[in-house]
């Protein structure tokens, strides 16, 4: 058996494939076959510190091999979360990866701290997509808020902080090295991609919400420069998204220089996904020779 | 804990391409034929291919648990289903199901089921699970002209009263469904009414008629997984003047809601 285990941020995770967050509800769907403790960490849907309903109808919209969503982040908030789900998803999942996302930095310290002191997450990952109430705009668009964010959750917990960046930048390179310098001790590379779609029977916008953030196989050339052009600039670790479709999608991510792999819409495609990807990156890995994957991590680019 | 759902290629056993514009299977699954309930339905990708990318959702129109096969009857509609046109017998499709709530509550005595189009495909088990409780059904089919009615043999079998409205008069009433409806609810009278299909159409008189007795509907909505994932199915619940919008997931709390527990259902409703 190859050994599929790798090191991130200093824990060490027994395959590298995990849910992106906000795609997979072990605890809310019905059982389709995949259990947690099969992934590398389970990650659950990014949580506020209020309950969120979300945004209206309709909700998503196919596009050329991918989806736009406007869901809105619906959830119960925070004490329901540590509550009702936490506990379950800890004696399930083999590491927890816990998202998190605040309307303000003070926000986003409170909720980690509180994440915490529960000792049931390994890591926290902080959604930097979301809007940042004073200005409006995204943290992970501006860098002085992106710093603000990280710096604050730094100082306040111990657990290794994941910054999950919007790849709706002129430069994401430059957004992983403020995330770089401002402590964070990992990356997620990428949320969805702005966009939006025009119903023609109705001539109006598709989505309930206007405009949405696509995901898929549409954005994977996309997401792959992102976690490429990063791993040339930073040296904390990556978990690369946007598009994995397959295992041979998740290799070139590896090849790229992500550590982790996640995977997002196309569990709606095929809810065992994560569980051909995992296997596929075993078999490659025994027919190539390779004794652990960890080595293909970054193999991509020239050698140094 | 919630239900174990089959998720896995499935081979498709027999196509018929009738009427004109759908396609009629059986597929092989005998853990489906098994368990799957009236209401309930499944989310299905006919080819591995990345365009078009989700897969679509379809009611179980019947099973056959000694055979260990079910039905679905598709209507071709835009690209997925077009791409579904092609399939023969011996295909694998990619099935996960079956998903949704089925229908349990049986409690009461008579109803009338309103379907259009292929909302007949939702409501067949149904009526079959009445019967065998002793319900007394009326079924109003309704669609555009006679040789766009589906299920007619199988669903008139079942129904106490099979009663037919056409959009151009070429078998029974040339009338909206909800006309012929009318007539039953003012005449020898039901406890509910079940309504599928028919969107804007039926919804004015089912709006005024929910005041005298409880109308359910089959809510349809753009879905991304079907099983509760993505959030994607959400509609608005009925909430009070005031009160934060919540929502349901179509999916998972759904298809068939109360008329009265969902917010404008014409905006939804199609
Ligand atoms: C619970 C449920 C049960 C259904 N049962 C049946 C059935 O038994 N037989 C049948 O013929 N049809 C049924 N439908 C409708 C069927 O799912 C759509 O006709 C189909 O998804 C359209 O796909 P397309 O590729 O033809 O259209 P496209 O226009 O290519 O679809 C694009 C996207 O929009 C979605 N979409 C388009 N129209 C609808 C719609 N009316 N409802 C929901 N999503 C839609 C598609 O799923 C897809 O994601 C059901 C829908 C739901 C929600
Ligand atoms: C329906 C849906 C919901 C999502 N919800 C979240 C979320 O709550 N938090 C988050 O950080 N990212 C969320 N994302 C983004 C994904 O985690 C992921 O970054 C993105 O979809 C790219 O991966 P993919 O192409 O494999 O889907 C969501 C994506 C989708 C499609
Ligand atoms: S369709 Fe994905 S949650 Fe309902």
């Amino acid at each position: 058996m190859p050994d599929l285990s790798v090191t991130f941020a200093g824990i060490t995770f027994k395959n590298p494939v995990v849910p992106a967050s906000g795609t997979w509800e072990p605890l809310d769907a019905p059982d389709t076959g995949l259990a947690m403790s099969e992934l590398g960490a389970v990650v659950n849907k990014t949580i506020f510190k209020e309950p969120r309903a979300g945004n209206p109808p309709p909700r998503i919209w196919e596009t050329a091999s991918g989806m736009l969503n406007a869901i809105g982040i619906p959830s119960a908030g925070a004490d329901d979360f540590i509550k009702k789900k936490l506990p379950k998803i800890r004696k399930h999942a083999d590491k927890v990866i816990v998202s998190i996302a605040g309307y303000t930095a003070d926000e986003f310290a409170w909720l980690a701290k509180k994440i915490e002191q529960t000792g049931m997450a390994d890591m926290i990952e902080l959604n930097l997509s979301c809007p940042n109430i004073e200005s409006h705009t995204s943290w992970s668009t501006d860098p002085a808020l992106l710093a603000q964010a990280i710096v604050a959750v730094k100082k306040a917990v111990k657990l290794p902080v994941i910054a999950k960046l919007s790849p709706n930048v002129t430069d994401i390179a430059e957004m992983c090295l403020v995330s770089e310098s401002s402590g964070a001790d990992a990356l997620t590379l990428v949320n969805t991609f702005r966009g939006m779609a025009i119903d023609i029977k109705v001539k109006k916008p598709a989505l309930g919400n206007i405009f949405g953030g696509l995901s898929g196989p549409a954005i994977k050339p996309l997401a792959l420069y992102a976690v490429y052009t990063a791993y040339e600039r930073v040296k904390i670790p990556i978990i690369g998204m946007g598009g994995i479709a397959s295992w041979q999608d998740a290799l070139e991510f590896i090849l790229a220089g992500a550590t982790l792999v996640g995977i997002g819409m196309y569990t709606f495609v095929n809810p065992l996904c994560m569980r051909h990807v995992i296997s596929g990156l075993s078999n490659y890995c025994s027919e190539q020779n390779i004794e652990k994957l960890s080595d293909c991590i970054g193999k991509a680019h020239p050698a140094t | 804990m919630p239900q174990t759902v089959t998720a896995s290629l499935i081979k498709i056993i027999t196509v018929l391409h009738e009427p004109d514009g759908y396609i009629d299977l059986i597929l092989y699954n005998p853990s489906i034929a098994k368990n799957a309930g009236p209401g309930q339905f499944v989310m299905m990708k006919a080819a591995p291919v990345n365009d078009p990318i989700l897969p679509r959702p379809f009611d179980i129109v019947d099973t056959f648990p000694r055979e260990g096969t079910f039905r679905l009857l598709i209507k071709i509609n835009g690209r997925g289903t077009a791409l579904m046109n092609s399939l023969k017998p011996g295909d694998d499709v990619f099935i996960t199901g079956p998903l949704g709530k089925p229908i349990t509550d049986f409690s009461f005595s008579s109803c009338a089921v309103l379907f259009r189009g292929c909302g007949a495909a939702a409501v067949l088990m149904f009526i079959r699970e009445a019967k065998k409780r002793g319900i007394t059904v009326y079924g109003i089919a309704s669609a555009a002209s006679s040789d766009k009615l589906v299920c007619k043999s199988e669903i008139s079998a079942l129904c106490d009263e099979y009663l037919v409205a056409t959009d151009d008069g070429s078998l029974g009433l040339q009338a909206l469904g909800t006309e012929v409806l009318k007539n039953i609810v003012e005449g020898e009278g039901v406890d509910r009414i079940y309504s599928c299909g028919g969107g804007p159409f039926y919804l004015p008189y089912l709006m005024e008629v929910q005041d005298r007795l409880p109308v359910y509907l089959f809510l349809e909505s753009y879905m991304g997984c079907g099983v509760g994932h993505c959030h994607g199915c959400a509609v608005p619940k009925k909430s009070r003047p005031g009160d934060p919008v919540q929502y349901t997931l179509v999916c998972q709390e759904g298809p068939l809601y109360k008329l009265d527990e969902v917010e404008d259902p014409c905006q939804i409703y199609q």
